[in-house]
């Protein structure tokens, strides 16, 4: 055997092993996992009645840990009124960049310094300035950049698009939403397909209001296919009202993914043939209002939290043709964001949406154990949101370090 | 031909000035929507190094010459073997399409100094059968190794396992000296690479 043909198979053999560990879902696929169980719970949170500053809370989520389930440190962003909602790892998982729908601020948070206490070493001001967007929603590592997505033009109106920054925070390029799907909202890739997908929400001159007040004729039914490489729109797909996060399939053999339709009250796939043309249907029909969408490690099932009819739905969709509903978890009150452990045996809840959408002031963490019976609360868990010295908090998205 | 006028309030315009302004407009328009093929994300950051030779080496040698460069160790048994793997695909490939020859080099810079000496370096090349006319393995001392390492936005340190954690990041540098794309091992494609390459190679500089 030449030196070679061992150095490959010793290649092939590391690469095996690093997917076995590679389990986290929902993440950029650039973003290091991590190699071992969680030991900090990041929530990223509004001041409800927005007259304090916004902060990250740090729960301990180690086993075993003296304060475990309780917040050991609370990150303030400096800041009031951002109505922070999604965050991101950068590609080396250093660096947590915090999107504000409301400021157009990032916040850049280090991570790896000291975990259990995160650092904000620098604001963006204005981050789509020089794209010409506003709203930023979902950031998403590639290598040693971020590509962000916006809800708005920098009016506040349409059309919104994508944009690449450096990961120190310099504007790299622009992507404009086409005329005809001028909406923005989630972004997800699949570097072995060379494909992208863009979901549809709605505006800030729109969602501003209070929901009483929405216009829902002014929300996309979109979805679009893109050439990553060549960042081109390569389809165009209609699917149901107010399809918002996007998840790839993780095996590298299926050329889908699934997107929780908020208006339509369903599920939908969007899917590539032999010949790459991608076409979407209706999967299921879920509960009320489904928020968030999330993925177990081994592509079976689909998590969707129903804002309305407060329950979390397990859907098992290893038969896209028979896609079964097989636990149903109701939490508490408007269920929203959900954070699937690595090794698919947890997920971590929260339930506030928008601040102009909540309908509960009961603001929680909470726990759900992913068992072969199906989604178990777990009683012993229980973040209170509502009793800090600033008032309640409005908790959203989750990471795990 | 006598140009047709056309008048708007004050203003007389002949037809040519109308189709020239459309196609300005036109351009404009089309510029504003185009999207750059591979922008510029920003200068590499130059570097002071040694080479499997003992050779001194610095980035500004490479001016006028695509290069590929890659940070790795030569005992990591994580993503390094199958990122230099790759990389002696990508020559090979390179050179079956006489590329090498219009000016592509591949860099591959130690995150290891302490470790990777030259003769290291050499052994290290010879098991992907790497070709040091135009793939130069890197190393220096250890004080201008981690200056490197930093300006390039990558970092080492010791992982519980022995081993080094650090960023897998492959980076594309123009004739420039700007870097215009990073991979990761995801997008290291010897196909979608040799595109990038020729695109770049196609530039005027």
């Amino acid at each position: 055997m030449s030196s070679r043909i061992r150095f490959v198979l010793a290649t092939l053999l590391g690469i095996a092993a690093l997917s076995v560990v590679h389990a986290e879902t929902c993440l950029s696929p650039f973003v290091k996992r991590l190699d071992r169980p969680e030991k900090f719970l990041y929530v990223y949170c509004v001041d409800a009645d927005a007259k304090d500053n916004d902060f990250v809370a740090v729960v301990d989520v180690a086993k075993g840990s003296k304060t475990y389930g309780k917040i050991t440190y609370q990150l303030d962003l400096g800041s009031k009124g951002n109505e922070t909602h999604h965050f991101g790892f950068t590609d080396d998982r250093t660096h947590i960049w915090g999107m504000s729908l409301f400021s157009n601020r990032v916040f850049i948070i280090d991570v790896a310094t000291d975990p259990a206490k995160p650092k904000l070493v620098k604001t963006i001001e204005n981050i789509g300035e020089k794209a010409g967007f506003a709203s930023p929603h979902s950031p998403y590592a590639l290598p040693g950049r971020m590509l962000l997505s916006f809800l708005s033009a920098a009016d506040g109106n349409l059309p919104t698009g994508l944009a690449i920054f450096r990961n120190d925070g310099a504007f790299i390029e622009k992507l404009t939403m086409p005329d005809d799907a001028p909406y923005g909202y989630d972004v997800a890739i699949r570097p072995d397909l060379n494909r992208m997908v863009t979901s549809s929400f709605t505006y800030f001159n729109n969602y501003k209001k209070p929901l009483a007040k929405f216009d829902f004729k002014k929300f996309g039914n979109d979805v679009l296919i893109w050439d990553y490489r060549m960042k081109k729109v390569r389809a165009k797909l209609k699917v149901g009202a107010a399809p918002l996060e996007c998840r790839w399939s993780l095996k590298k053999q299926n050329n889908y993914g699934f997107t929780n339709c908020a208006l339509a009250d369903s599920i939908w796939v969007w899917e590539g043939d032999k010949n790459d043309k991608y076409t979407a249907r209706k999967l299921c029909d879920t509960g009320k209002l489904p928020a968030d969408l999330r993925q177990s490690p081994d592509d079976r099932f689909l998590f969707v939290s129903c804002f309305v009819s407060d329950e979390i739905q397990q859907w098992d969709v290893s038969d896209l043709k028979n896609p079964k509903l097989v636990s149903t978890l109701k939490p508490g009150v408007q269920p929203n964001m959900m954070h699937v452990t690595g090794d698919g045996k947890r997920m971590y809840i929260t339930n506030s949406l928008l601040s102009t959408m909540d309908r509960s002031n009961d603001f929680w963490i909470k726990l759900a154990h992913i068992t072969p019976e199906g989604l178990k609360l777990d009683e012993t868990f229980h973040v209170d949101l509502t009793k800090f010295r600033t008032g309640p908090a409005r908790g959203h998205d989750m990471l795990l370090n | 031909m006598a140009l047709q006028q056309f008048s708007i309030g004050n203003c007389q315009w002949s037809i040519v000035n109308w189709l020239s302004a459309i196609v300005c407009l036109a351009f404009c328009v089309s510029i504003t929507q185009a999207v750059e093929r591979l922008p510029v994300i920003q200068k590499a950051p130059d570097f002071d190094l040694m080479d499997q030779s003992g050779k001194r080496v610095r980035l500004a040698d490479f001016k006028g010459k695509v290069t590929l460069v890659s940070f790795i160790f030569t005992t990591c048994n994580g993503s390094c073997p199958a990122t230099t793997s790759r990389m002696a695909k990508i020559q090979e490939h390179l050179e079956k399409k006489s590329l090498l020859e219009k000016g592509v080099r591949l860099i591959s810079i130690s995150l290891d100094p302490a470790r990777d000496t030259p003769a290291v370096l050499r052994g290290y090349m010879r098991l992907y059968e790497a070709d040091g006319a135009t793939w130069s393995f890197l190393t220096g001392p250890p004080e201008k190794l981690s200056k490197t390492i930093a300006a390039w936005g990558m970092w080492a340190k010791p992982a519980a396992n022995g081993q080094l954690d650090h960023p897998s990041r492959v980076f594309l540098v123009d004739r420039k000296g700007q870097i215009r794309e990073i991979y990761n091992l995801d997008f290291l494609r010897v196909p979608w690479v040799t595109e990038d390459i020729e695109f770049l190679l196609r530039e005027k500089h």
